[in-house]
Formats: C-alpha cells, sequence, structure tokens
C-alpha cells in the first residue's frame, strides 16, 4: 500500500517539475490562508519571471511586514523580509549597489500607503529602477482586521467597530501624482493579465508601481470580497497608453475597479543613469 | 630648547573672518613644525551676528586637548569679546581694537573689562584695514600681523600662508589681505612696547613631514573611500553633514554611488540594501537621526547584514543643541533598540583614530555580517589636527566576506550555526546561494522559526561573534602600565580620551601616582583588561560629556565598584585642567 502511494506521488512530483515556471516557487509551503487573493499574485509572479526568463540567483524580492511581507519565502531566489513599511528604501539601495539585479519591492496597502508612505514619493520622483507590487487588500491582515489607508469610509472593521472615520487614498492617483514612470493595476484574480502587467513592469526601466486589488478572505467580509471583485473589476484596455497624464488621472479618478497600464514614460532615465549623466557632465 | 605652549582665541562676529584667521593661523604654524588643535564655535543660525571664536593650541610638543584656557585673546568684536574674557587666562594677553570705527562708551570697549594681571594691546585694527585696502574687511589680518609682531614670528612664511588660503580668489583680494597683514605687523612693531614673554623667536623646529590638516568629518570620508565604501546614503544632519558633501563628490570618482534620502529611516534601510548585495556601504547621522535609525539596527544584527553609522553626538535629548559637543549617545548606541541585540561600537579617541575606525568599522561590518557603530561626536567631527598622512588599509582589510564555498552549497544554510558565530554569506547573484532573510527569529536557512531552541541557538549564534571581535580591535590604552599600583586610574572613552591621557601626564608630574585607560572598543568592551587596570587602581575616575555618567554607570557594572565620576554637560570639549583639578581634589 504505502510503495504505490509514494510511486503515485514520485510521479506527481515529476509532473510538477515539469512546469517550468515552478523553478521560481520554493519548497516552502504559504502560511496565507485558503482562498487568500496572494496565491493568484505569486503564479502570476512566477509566471512572468518564467516568460521574462530571468535567471533566479538574480532576482531579489524585498518585502516589509504584513501577509505580502512573507512573499519572498515563497519565492525560489534571494530574498530579504525586512522591517514594516521599508521595502521601497532596501530595495532601492540594494538596486542602485547591484544595477546587475532585478530587483523586486513587495508591500501591503498598511505597509506601503501607512506606516511606509514617506517613501513613495521619492523613489518614484528619483525613479530608481525597481519594480514595485502593492497587494491591496484594504484590511490589516495580520493583525487580524484593523483599518489601513485604503478602507473605505464607514465601513466596520476590528479597530473601527462602528465604522471607520477616514478617507481612503487613491494608490494609482497618488503613484501618478509622485511622478512615478510606470503606473498600473492588476487583480489577483486574473493572473494571466497581472502576469502581462508585472512584465511590462519588470521591462520598464525606472520605477514601476503596480497596485494589485486582491481579497483579504478573514477579515474582510464586505469590501474587496471575491464575489465583488468579480462583479467589479474590468479591463481599461489602457495598455498601450503612454504619457497621457490627464486620461490616467481621469481613469484613476473614475476607474477604482479598471485595471491595466495608466501611464508609462519610457524616455525618462532612471536614477542611475541621470547620476551617471550628472557625473559626466560636470 | 624652549616650549611652545600657547592658545590663541579670535572673536568675532559671523563674517568678520574670525574663522578664516584662524585657520590661517593654524595652517602657518602646522607648516612650521607645531602641533596644533583647533576648534571653532559658531551659532547654529547660518544668518545674522552671532559670536565666533576660532581657538586654536600650538605646541612644540605632542597634545591631547585643545587647552581650557587661552593664552592670547584677540578681540575683533568688543561685545562677544567681553562674554569671551572669561575664558583668558589671568595673566592673558588681550589684543583689541583701539579705534574702532564708533568710538565705544566707558563699558563697551573690552579693554575696560581686561582683569589686573591681564595684558592689553591696543592696535588700531579698523583704522589699518582701511588703510591697507580701504575697508574694514581686513581686520582680522591685521590682527594676525599684530600677533606675529608681538611673538617675534617670521612674517614671510606667515604672507605665504595667507597667499596660500586665497589662492583661488581674485589677486586683489590676495594683496589686500597680505598689505592689511603688513600694516598690522609694521605698525605693531613701530608703536608696542612688548611686556609680555611670548616669543617664538628662537623656536626652530624640524623641518615637518607633510602634514593632513583635517577634522574628523574629513578623515571619515577619506578612510571609507580608501576602505572601497561603494554606497552612501544619508540625510543632512549637524554635524554629520560634511561627511556626505565630500563624499557626494568623490564617491562617483571611486565607483561609488550616494543616495539623499528623505529621511533617515530611508538612508539605513538603503544602506542595508546595498549591504546585502555584497557592497560596503555606510551612512553618517547624529542623535536624533539615530533614533529614527533605531528599528533598522536591530534588522542589521538579526538579519546579520553589514551596515555602518558614523553618529556624530550632539548635546541633548531631541534636538538638543545642533552645534554643542556632548557624549552623551553612549547608551543609545551601546544599548539602544529592542531585544537581545549585540551590536559593535567603536569610538575614536582623537582625530587620527577617526582614520582607524572607519576602515575597522567597514571591514568588521563586512566580516561579521552586522551593524558596527561609530561615535563620534561635534568636537571630533569639526575639530582640526595636523597629522601625518594615514597609511591606506592593508588587501586584508579590504575583502572580509567570508564566502561559501563548494560544500557549503550542497545544502546551503545561510545562517548555520558555527562556532564563531559567523555562517559563510552568499551574495546575491550567486547561483546555489539563494536564500532568504527576514527579521522574524529563523532556522539555519533563513526561514522564520520560533521555537525555544532554535532561538536560543540563534541568539548565542549572534553573540558568539562578540568573542573574537576584540581580538581585532586595537587593545586598550593604558598610560604607565609597567607599574603594579596606582592611587588614581582614570578611565574615559571617546574625545574625552585625549584630555584624560593629558591630565594623568601632568599629574604624575605633580608627584599623583595615576594612569590612564581608554578604550576605542566600547561593544564588544574588553572588560577584562577593565577589571585588571581597575584592580591596580586605588581610586578610579571616570570623567564624560554627560550629566548622568553613561559610561560610568556601564563601567561600575562590570567593575562592581564605585567610581569617582567627573560630567560636564557645557557643550565644550573635555579640559584637562579640570580632570587634574579633581585628580587633585581625590
Amino acid at each position: 500500500m504505502e510503495v504505490i502511494e509514494s510511486a503515485y506521488l514520485d510521479e506527481k512530483i515529476e509532473t510538477v517539475r515539469g512546469i517550468d515556471f515552478l523553478q521560481y516557487r520554493s519548497q516552502d509551503l504559504p502560511t496565507w490562508c485558503p482562498g487568500c487573493g496572494y496565491f493568484g499574485i505569486v503564479d502570476a509572479f512566477y509566471k512572468a519571471c518564467r516568460e521574462l526568463n530571468l535567471k533566479q540567483e538574480n532576482i531579489v524580492t524585498v518585502s516589509g511586514i504584513g501577509c505580502s511581507g512573507r512573499t519572498p519565502i515563497f519565492i525560489n531566489s534571494y530574498g530579504f523580509h525586512t522591517l514594516h513599511g521599508r521595502s521601497i528604501p532596501v530595495a532601492s539601495g540594494l538596486k542602485l549597489a547591484r544595477e546587475d539585479l532585478t530587483v523586486f519591492a513587495v508591500a501591503g496597502d498598511g505597509d506601503a500607503l501607512g506606516i511606509g508612505g514617506g517613501h513613495l514619493p521619492h523613489v518614484a520622483r528619483k525613479n530608481i529602477n525597481i519594480t514595485f507590487l502593492l497587494f491591496d487588500n484594504s484590511i490589516y491582515g495580520l493583525t487580524k482586521g484593523q483599518s489601513s489607508s485604503t478602507t473605505p469610509y464607514e465601513m466596520r472593521t476590528n479597530s473601527h467597530p462602528v465604522g471607520n472615520p477616514d478617507t481612503p487614498l487613491n494608490p494609482v492617483k497618488l503613484a501618478l501624482a509622485y511622478g512615478a514612470s510606470f503606473v498600473a493595476r492588476g487583480y489577483a484574480g486574473d493572473p494571466r493579465g497581472l502576469k502581462q502587467i508585472i512584465k511590462e513592469a519588470t521591462l520598464h526601466q525606472g520605477f514601476s508601481f503596480v497596485q494589485i486589488l486582491t481579497p483579504c478572505v478573514t477579515f474582510d467580509k464586505e469590501n474587496k470580497t471575491w464575489k465583488n471583485l468579480k462583479e467589479k473589476v474590468h479591463d481599461l484596455n489602457l495598455r498601450n497608453e503612454e504619457k497621457n497624464m490627464e486620461t490616467a488621472m481621469r481613469m484613476a479618478e473614475n476607474e477604482p475597479y479598471g485595471v491595466g497600464t495608466f501611464f508609462q514614460d519610457k524616455e525618462r532615465p532612471h536614477y542611475q543613469e541621470i547620476l551617471r549623466n550628472l557625473n559626466k557632465a560636470d | 630648547m624652549k616650549d611652545i605652549n600657547i592658545v590663541i582665541e579670535i572673536c568675532g562676529s559671523a563674517g568678520e573672518g574670525t574663522i578664516s584667521a584662524g585657520e590661517i593661523t593654524s595652517r602657518f604654524m602646522s607648516s612650521q613644525g607645531f602641533e596644533i588643535m583647533s576648534f571653532d564655535s559658531y551659532p547654529a543660525e547660518i544668518r545674522g551676528f552671532g559670536k565666533c571664536v576660532a581657538h586654536t593650541r600650538i605646541s612644540s610638543r605632542q597634545i591631547y586637548s585643545p587647552g581650557k584656557l587661552a593664552d592670547v585673546l584677540i578681540a575683533l568684536n568688543d561685545k562677544h569679546a567681553i562674554s569671551q574674557l572669561s575664558t583668558l587666562k589671568e595673566n592673558g594677553i588681550l589684543i583689541y581694537d583701539s579705534q574702532p570705527a564708533r568710538p565705544h562708551k566707558e563699558d563697551e570697549s573690552v579693554a575696560g573689562w581686561a582683569k589686573p594681571g591681564m595684558i592689553s594691546y591696543g592696535i588700531p585694527l579698523n583704522m589699518l584695514a582701511h588703510k591697507a585696502s580701504g575697508n574694514a574687511r581686513g581686520m582680522n589680518m591685521v590682527a594676525l600681523g599684530a600677533l606675529a609682531a608681538l611673538f617675534y614670528v617670521d612674517k614671510s612664511p606667515f604672507t605665504d600662508s595667507i597667499k596660500t588660503r586665497y589662492a583661488k580668489k581674485k589677486q586683489i583680494v590676495i594683496d589686500s589681505n597680505v598689505n592689511s597683514f603688513l600694516e598690522g605687523y609694521n605698525w605693531t612693531k613701530e608703536n608696542i612696547k612688548k611686556i609680555d614673554p611670548h616669543s617664538f623667536k628662537d623656536i626652530t623646529l624640524p623641518k615637518p613631514k607633510e602634514k593632513l590638516i583635517i577634522n574628523g568629518n574629513q578623515l571619515v570620508a577619506r578612510a571609507a573611500l580608501d576602505a572601497d565604501l561603494s554606497f552612501y546614503a544619508g540625510y543632512p544632519i549637524t554635524p554629520a553633514t560634511k561627511i556626505m558633501e565630500i563624499l557626494s563628490r568623490e564617491l562617483p570618482k571611486h565607483g561609488g554611488v550616494l543616495l539623499q534620502t528623505e529621511d533617515e529611516i530611508s538612508a539605513i534601510g538603503a544602506v542595508i540594501g546595498a549591504g546585502f548585495g555584497g557592497k560596503r556601504a555606510m551612512t553618517a547621522t547624529s542623535g536624533p537621526g539615530f533614533a529614527l535609525m533605531t528599528e533598522f539596527t536591530g534588522l542589521s544584527v538579526m538579519a546579520e547584514v553589514p551596515a555602518v553609522i558614523i553618529n556624530s553626538q550632539r548635546a541633548g535629548p531631541s534636538t538638543g543643541i545642533p552645534t554643542k559637543t556632548e557624549q552623551s549617545d553612549f547608551n543609545s548606541a551601546v544599548l539602544g533598540g529592542t531585544g537581545d541585540c549585540p551590536r559593535i561600537v567603536l569610538a575614536p579617541a582623537d582625530t587620527k583614530s577617526c582614520y582607524e575606525a572607519t576602515v575597522l568599522a567597514l571591514y568588521l561590518a563586512e566580516k561579521y555580517q552586522t551593524l558596527v557603530v561609530v561615535l563620534l561626536d561635534f568636537f571630533l567631527s569639526n575639530s582640526i589636527r595636523n597629522i601625518n598622512i594615514p597609511e591606506k588599509p592593508s588587501s586584508e582589510y579590504l575583502d572580509a566576506n567570508i564566502a561559501p564555498d563548494k560544500n557549503d552549497f550542497k545544502d546551503y544554510q545561510r545562517y548555520k550555526i558555527t562556532k564563531n558565530g559567523i555562517s559563510p554569506r552568499a551574495i546575491p547573484g550567486t547561483p546555489g546561494g539563494m536564500f532568504f532573510s527576514t527579521g522574524l527569529e529563523h532556522d539555519a536557512y533563513g526561514r522564520p522559526n520560533y521555537s525555544e531552541a532554535g532561538h536560543t541557538a540563534m541568539t548565542q549564534k549572534r553573540f558568539a561573534k562578540f568573542n573574537t571581535v576584540l581580538t581585532e580591535a586595537p587593545a586598550p590604552e593604558i598610560s604607565a602600565n609597567d607599574r603594579d599600583e596606582f592611587d588614581i586610574g582614570v578611565i574615559s572613552w571617546g574625545s574625552s580620551a585625549g584630555a584624560a591621557h593629558e591630565a594623568v601626564m601632568s599629574a604624575q608630574k605633580e608627584g599623583i601616582n595615576a594612569s590612564s585607560f581608554s578604550s576605542m572598543m566600547l561593544s564588544p568592551f574588553p572588560e577584562k583588561a577593565l577589571i585588571d587596570f581597575s584592580d591596580k587602581c586605588k581610586k578610579i575616575l571616570i570623567p564624560e560629556l554627560n550629566f548622568s555618567g553613561q559610561f560610568a554607570g556601564f563601567a561600575t557594572r562590570i567593575l562592581k565598584r564605585s567610581v569617582e565620576r567627573l560630567n560636564f554637560i557645557t557643550g565644550r570639549p573635555m579640559a584637562s585642567e579640570d580632570i587634574l583639578q579633581k585628580m587633585r581634589e581625590m
């Protein structure tokens, strides 16, 4: 009996190993809740890496604290789980010191827009060549359901049981206003579309900002639920829009559930190019 | 041969060339083979007419502290100089303007406030400056001319130093400065009858080797470049800003990158990012910035990523007094932060050790994969010494990472438990070395692990590094170590160590059997050496520039005996005179 089971498992393992994008998946089992949107995000991430043919040892994923902070554990490459809100500074220093690496910074909504909100404008205006993935589920999950910077007004949470008194931030609008040279939104429930966006963001030379709409299946039963997201998320067909700030801003304001690439400036040099040019001119 | 050991203070209003006059004097005296130590004080505000003092000690012998009281006070501004008279020696010399542009009322002239016993020389500084160049700007040079004439200093090498100082300026600027100097010199020779004993006349020192005239901040930057720094991130803060400004220009020439960040949190974050990437990285800050960096210091220790922080201490908690010196960040550097967090802390005792400490910091951080803090202070950052050109670090100090080998890669454990606590570290980009780092407690692979045994083993591993770090640091400096017993042992750290050493030397001359102990290494601390020293001493004195005796408290815990404390928070550097006085009273 045991022998048969083992042979069956070995065969299954071989089949799984044959799926080439899984080389980017680590052997550690994710600690996320069953049904979490983050499974869709890392799935899209593995496939984007595969299609871009990135060497695993040249990828570094830097994260902050929260459920999203665990992401690097589940990626088979170099990874660094840092402090709450600080994936951007660490990823920036790493990229500036090691231009040869492909550096991703990962953060949740509390991470990126709450405690670490002060870093976003500066990495964007400096145009440091990293890809920033914002896992936005509009709730603090790891601390069990408190309001975050993107929790809707009046929504009941564990920190605001009678309703959230704060007006939520609009991440795409912020990124545009801060001068990010690549701004996109994806959806955890559409790994194929998200993979495409992550690929574009990674190829973009400069700071790429990707907001990813995703549910917290455990602590949010009314806002970004799978049901609501499935209904509301739609493709804006914006992928070919470039350098049109006016359209991008309007879409960011009016289409909170629209996915696509809102803005891209391909001409703007990234930070290291700027430094090289300035030092050459001096 | 007669010794020279003299302190000159030039006091004026911001914008009157007070600091430049001090700088020229220092450079000139250094070129003549004297030891110099100079220290300027000026207001924190950029504009306005605040009081500036250029303090310079000149000596024909080795000196260790800036000297508390002045032998000579040059008053470019009477109002400010009146308040500076308190630091002029009882028999000190006052050089003042005898014909100010606006005649003084009775109590407005500094000469009127000079105490009996002081010698006052009135020189028409303003008038002579006008005569030389048509305006009052050359008053500082007239005063230097008077100084040279009074003390029999050769005028021609002195004018060369003035020319060098203004070499990049227009000829008219050079000429008017030199002319002002000569007006002052000639007028004084003709009109002043010298009654003080100071003279440089028969002093001939051996031709000096080429010297660097440099402050601690400049040396830190130079050392970092020599030690292959490739990344610097920082945020402006007095008194550390100059390090960033120098590296901003120099680091790109060495192929490095400088990043001015939005705050200190981001600065240390970026340094840790670059360190994770295998590059040598550092930041420099002061107390308030260091406080912001605290959470990241824990990450550097926990995730075992090299990081170097230069912390130049200023006075007080919170914003405190940005332009005054103090040694009150001992606790925050050595003990601050969360959890059991072993970090390396170095405190250079003088300007030239700022170089050594910086090289050592970058080396130790890389080799031991941890945080190294270098504690400077406002005085070390800004005081100027003439030192021999430091020797560049040897190759072993430049490449210290212990990399994994083929065997390690068979089952790579980034945080492998080893005897000395150092686990071979793979650098991103290395195939087979892929790992995950976290600020969470973790197992040998880096995966989160909160087990009792795991946390204990990893904590022990992080502390195990301390056992060997001490063998790589310079041993404590102990004077008269060959003797078996001392009446007084003076234990000091950082920039107070020079004054302590000098006080002990003076005390010995007075027949007090004393010795001094100081260690550049604050964490881990050479506890055994401290205890051995203490065992030889009947009494222990610990002088430091803070109110609560932060280091004294630390040392008391190690020594388990009571110690005498001597604490100052005047914002001025430690004075050997004060330590000596305390020793006499003990």
